[in-house]
């Protein structure tokens, strides 16, 4: 055929008809579509048997139950457990990410390891367990050796009472160094009220659930304050449209957090006043007569003026706070209105089972002790002190102790050396850490007393208020071992790394929750196969007792951390009376409300340690209320609105120094009987200075790790775009101030306080108190990777730390500051 | 092709404001069972993907009178002219007229995000770059196999985890049941919110809870003027925060009195 002009066309026009007939265009599309979404680096996640594993989440002391949902072995998904007493469902979203951080490998140890960089750089070198372990029993035998077991000190992130800060501060003792000492927290503060005012050694159980007027202060209850899995399921009933319950919830704060915008009321004092308030809140109640006066009368020390044997007149709690806490001096130091005082104080005092709760937003970091005592006086006015409703006292949890370690010489004179950092001394007699004082002591002298530092569980070097200062003590140290899952800040300054398990990986316990109100012991089990070459920390603590060997190793006689918590939940069964399964038809809180009787469950205690083991709880929801025989166990055998031990540790310092002196060292501004009440401390809300006129308030928020836990990535998807920015985090402050500054919203700006600076953007926020400027805890990491490394800042950074009164704990609430616009 | 669905089921949702705090567990939760990738910079909101996204509001009084409120807002899974469905050239979204749900063929989708430009929610998110799981770092090991990871130049969008339908229904079916219980099947946010401030059902079935709350004087949804019908339902006592779901010209604004439920 001849290719002409006409049979060309002809034919193309064939063709085309023609293809309409074959299937290959179509194919040829779809074959398009396939071939360009299929790449190769596409990861195509692998289907196989699904399978459900329960345990606990031990991210925070919160310890909610989660269920994780596993395919062929590998964990996919995180969900809240229904069957769980402490958090019917729902968890944080802090833990719903929880399997980012299981898997993520550039965050994690993969193996030990031991530094070869530069401290600080990050850069390690894999080494064998045997050999990490040889290069530590090695040191920590040298030092015993040479009779200097003290200069071993560990810091522990372990929440206080669990089985894992049990093993950690036996191995340091049993090594024989005092030098056991924790990161604060609001557990101290709470412990060290519950003591001073009570008498107890019980854990603080606010009885929120049975409550009908919650007065918060600073307690983050939508931050993740507590178990966050308990506090918001809370959340949720009390706002049930569908039951009629009047439930009132006001928050104290300045800052219009979540839980300030969601509660009922707010209310903003200045912050570090807080105690004021609390306190003009009491004087309001005792003017009025309206509180409960059977406790007050029969229960109580110090409440009215006394007359000691000697004749000596002492001022009572009603005088002092009638004569300095009125409406309009509160409202004076506190900033809120005279009337607003008055109904607030006539709120709670009229409600049927009010209770006010003291916190600082999450309460990772401590909280001022005098602050908290303040808030609890309102409890005790009230009368809710063992009330459905009320702060409920409880003795610990009935875990059994470890039998004692055995000591050697060494060992014994190392313990009868004084602790580094002070804490149960003459000088702070509450306080049982204080790790602002190690950083002190291991600064002030040529040479750090510490030799090798352990460290568990915790990241110091980002989450200590004015952790610069830490750094430079760390960098004194001469042998630094950490123990953390992370490559976090302070485990890249250390020389040795013997990894820890991630919390789905190992056996591990929360000992009753913070703040909850019924004994609760929640198990974690390993509900994956460790993924990388890490040891379960508490495994690897009776290792190296072990070849330490000596009484160190006599000290630790089990095989197994697993045997170690199996010992100690022995006293659970003994104690008797305890359920170890949940099946949500009635939950706990209403259960100790009611006093029923209650089914154990168990037949013996092998039967219990295998239900325990898969179920992970044990809890116990009966309690005697009211009864306040031998309730209160101060030395009055009463609540103490004035503390004789507080009296007693002022007299005992002050035989070595005089009176004023004894308490100026403890902190405390007051000369006379006020000293030893619940009282304000002007400094706490901070200093005037003309060259910083502005206060820094750090704050927490529920999607934003602020503790020693790399946030998940997942995370950075919840942060609205005016909390972090490209690698730029915010500043709120509000629009009068900003506009005072002449600043808008996104501006550049250096905060700039006495210790150094940092750099973030404005962000115009109505709800912040004037004057004030509010940054997030949470950004700024140095370490870990692209999801978190060098995106925002710190104000760990800045903050110049003070010593709260008494206990002598960081003071990192507020700091002078001053801004400049870049 | 069926035009309006009457029988069948209509899966909707209602989220009660007053309960939701803004925690970010409904977000997070849906991120990690439906596989979205993290990318390491999330704060460029234009690029980033979520299917379960959080809006802040304010009532604009000022300190100490303010006050913050939250919007979660997943697909709405419109009901009615469903803007997506209808301007999609690929075909490549469609409702189901059996249970309501607006799927999302992650294959058919051609890029050309026509549907986005449609959605007046801002419900849908353009793949700008395949997934983000950089080799080595173990990224993977925890997708699920339930939800496909997706490639670059495809939209994508909350499904109400369909992926969950389908494992209750073959759950069913295996027990030889024809219809779900009430909470047999649930999306991952409603489940995973701590104060239980999401409910998920069937809106046709007059028992489940959903439809009843849907029903409340202070059921609302987000532009309803619009006709699109929204199977998402939201609930607020407070007048300042409905008034955040439409443009409303002064005077305009019904708040709601006296209600009866």
């Amino acid at each position: 055929m001849e290719l002409n002009r006409r049979n060309f066309v002809k034919m193309l026009i064939g063709g085309a008809a023609g293809l309409q007939f074959t299937p290959l265009p179509w194919k040829l599309t779809d074959d398009i579509a396939i071939w360009t979404q299929n790449w190769s680096w596409l990861p195509v996640p692998q289907a196989g048997e699904f399978t459900l594993e329960k345990s606990v989440c031990t991210l925070c002391p919160g310890g909610c139950g989660i269920e994780v949902r596993k395919v062929d072995g590998r964990a996919v998904k995180i969900e809240g457990r229904t069957d769980y007493p402490v958090n019917p469902g729902g968890i944080c979203p802090i833990g719903m990410g929880g399997l980012q951080l299981l898997y993520n490998k550039s965050i994690r140890f993969t193996g030990p390891m031991k530094r070869v960089g530069p401290r600080g750089s990050g850069i390690f070198k894999d080494i064998s367990w045997e050999e990490a372990s040889r290069m530590l029993t090695a040191r920590i035998s040298d030092l015993r050796k040479n009779g200097k077991p003290e200069s071993v000190a560990a810091i522990d992130g372990n929440p206080g009472r669990s089985t894992m800060a049990m093993m950690v501060e036996r191995f340091i003792k049993a090594i024989g160094s005092p030098n056991y000492i924790r990161i604060p927290s609001i557990e101290d503060t709470y412990r060290m009220s519950n003591i001073i005012m009570q008498g107890t050694e019980g854990p603080m159980a606010y009885d929120l659930e049975n409550s009908d007027y919650v007065l918060s202060f600073g307690c983050g209850l939508l931050e993740g304050w507590g178990a966050p899995g308990r506090v918001f399921n809370a959340w949720g009933n009390w706002h049930e449209k569908s039951q009629k319950k009047n439930i009132r919830i006001v928050q104290v704060e300045s800052r219009a957090s979540n839980t300030a915008s969601k509660a009922d009321r707010w209310v903003a004092p200045r912050p570090g006043t807080e105690a004021a308030l609390a306190l003009g809140l009491a004087g309001v109640i005792i003017e009025k007569r309206l509180y409960d006066d059977e406790f007050i009368n029969y229960n109580t020390f110090g409440f009215h003026d006394w007359k000691t044997a000697d004749g000596t007149n002492h001022t009572g709690f009603k005088t002092m706070v009638l004569k300095n806490y009125s409406p309009a001096q509160t409202a004076e130091i506190t900033g809120i209105t005279p009337d607003r005082i008055i109904s607030l104080a006539m709120d709670f005092i009229k409600a049927g089972a009010p209770i006010a709760i003291y916190g600082k937003g999450k309460g990772t970091l401590n909280g001022s002790l005098y602050e908290c005592m303040a808030v609890q006086t309102l409890n005790a006015l009230a009368g809710n002190i063992n009330m459905p409703g009320g702060v409920i006292i409880h003795d610990p949890l009935p875990l059994n102790p470890l039998p004692a370690i055995k000591a050697d010489a060494v060992t014994r004179r190392g313990l009868n050396r004084p602790r580094i950092d002070q804490a149960g001394s003459k000088r702070y007699p509450f306080s049982n850490s204080l790790v602002n004082n190690l950083t002190e002591a291991i600064l002030k002298d040529s040479e750090s007393p510490v030799d090798t530092l352990l460290v568990f569980s915790s990241n110091p070097a980002f989450t200590l208020p004015d952790h610069g200062r830490f750094e430079k003590a760390l960098k004194k140290v001469p042998f630094i071992v950490s123990f953390s899952p992370f490559r976090d800040e302070t485990a890249n300054m250390a020389d040795l790394i013997l990894p820890d398990h991630t919390c789905l990986e190992k056996t591990n316990d929360i000992v009753w929750p913070t703040g909850l109100q019924y004994p609760m012991y929640g198990l974690a089990r390993p509900v994956v196969e460790p993924v990388y070459d890490t040891r379960n920390m508490g495994d690897v603590i009776i290792g190296l007792a072990k070849r330490i060997g000596e009484t160190t190793g006599a000290s630790f006689p089990w095989e197994s951390f697993e045997e170690v918590v199996k010992t100690r939940v022995m006293g659970l069964y003994n104690s008797g009376g305890g359920i170890v399964d949940y099946d949500g038809s009635a939950p706990a809180w209403k259960q100790q409300k009611q006093r029923g009787i209650i089914d154990q469950g168990y037949a013996s205690f092998n039967d219990m340690w295998k239900k325990i083991k898969s179920g992970g709880m044990w809890y116990r929801p009966v309690h005697t209320y009211k009864n306040r025989e031998g309730l209160f166990k101060t030395p009055t055998g009463k609540f103490e609105f004035f503390s004789t031990q507080v009296e007693t540790a002022v007299y005992e310092y002050s035989k070595q120094v005089s009176r004023n002196k004894a308490l100026k060292a403890f902190g405390i501004k007051e000369k006379g009987d006020m000293a030893f009440m619940p009282h304000y401390n002007p400094e706490s809300a901070g200093k005037k200075e003309t060259a910083y006129p502005l206060l820094m308030v750090p704050y927490e928020i529920i999607n934003l790790c602020s503790n020693w836990i790399p946030g998940p990535p997942f995370l950075n998807k919840t942060l609205f775009d005016n909390e972090l920015r490209g690698n730029d985090s915010f500043a709120e402050i509000n629009p009068a101030t900003a506009s005072e500054y002449g600043l808008k919203e996104n501006d550049r700006v250096i905060i700039k306080s006495q210790v150094g600076e940092i750099k973030v953007r404005i962000s115009l926020f109505d709800g912040a108190m004037p004057g004030i400027v509010y940054v997030p805890s949470g950004f700024g990491h140095t370490a870990y990777d692209e999801f978190l490394k060098g995106k925002g800042v710190n104000p760990n950074d800045i903050i110049q730390a003070g010593k709260d009164p008494l206990s002598g704990q960081p003071v990192w609430w507020n700091t002078q500051v001053q801004l400049i616009k870049v | 092709m069926e035009e309006e669905h009457g029988h069948g089921n209509k899966y909707g949702m209602v989220i009660d404001l007053d309960k939701c705090t803004g925690c970010g567990t409904c977000m997070v939760a849906c991120a990690a069972e439906n596989n979205l990738s993290v990318r390491p910079d999330e704060s460029d909101k234009q690029h980033s993907i979520t299917w379960m996204s959080l809006y802040k509001i304010s009532n604009g009084k000022k300190f100490p009178d303010t006050e913050y409120s939250y919007f979660p807002r997943p697909c709405m899974h419109c009901n009615h002219h469903t803007p997506c469905v209808s301007v999609c050239p690929a075909t490549a979204t469609k409702i189901d007229f059996n249970t309501g749900i607006v799927s999302q063929i992650y294959a058919r989708c051609i890029g050309c995000r026509y549907c986005m430009a449609a959605c007046p929610y801002h419900a849908r998110s353009f793949n700008w770059w395949d997934g983000y799981f950089p080799k080595g770092k173990g990224l993977e090991r925890y997708l699920s196999p339930e939800v496909s990871p997706r490639m670059r130049g495809v939209v994508e969008k909350c499904s109400f985890c369909h992926h969950r339908l389908m494992r209750a229904k073959t759950k069913a079916y295996t027990e030889n049941r024809r219809e779900l219980e009430e909470n047999e099947y649930i999306t991952a946010c409603a489940e995973a919110c701590p104060v239980q401030a999401i409910t998920f059902g069937d809106l046709n079935n007059p028992e489940h809870k959903v439809s009843k709350l849907a029903k409340s004087p202070y059921a609302f949804r987000l532009l309803e003027r619009l006709g699109t019908e929204p199977k998402v339902y939201y609930l607020s006592t407070k007048d300042w925060v409905r008034k955040f779901a439409d443009n409303y010209l002064p005077g305009e604004f019904k708040p709601v009195t006296s209600p009866k439920g």
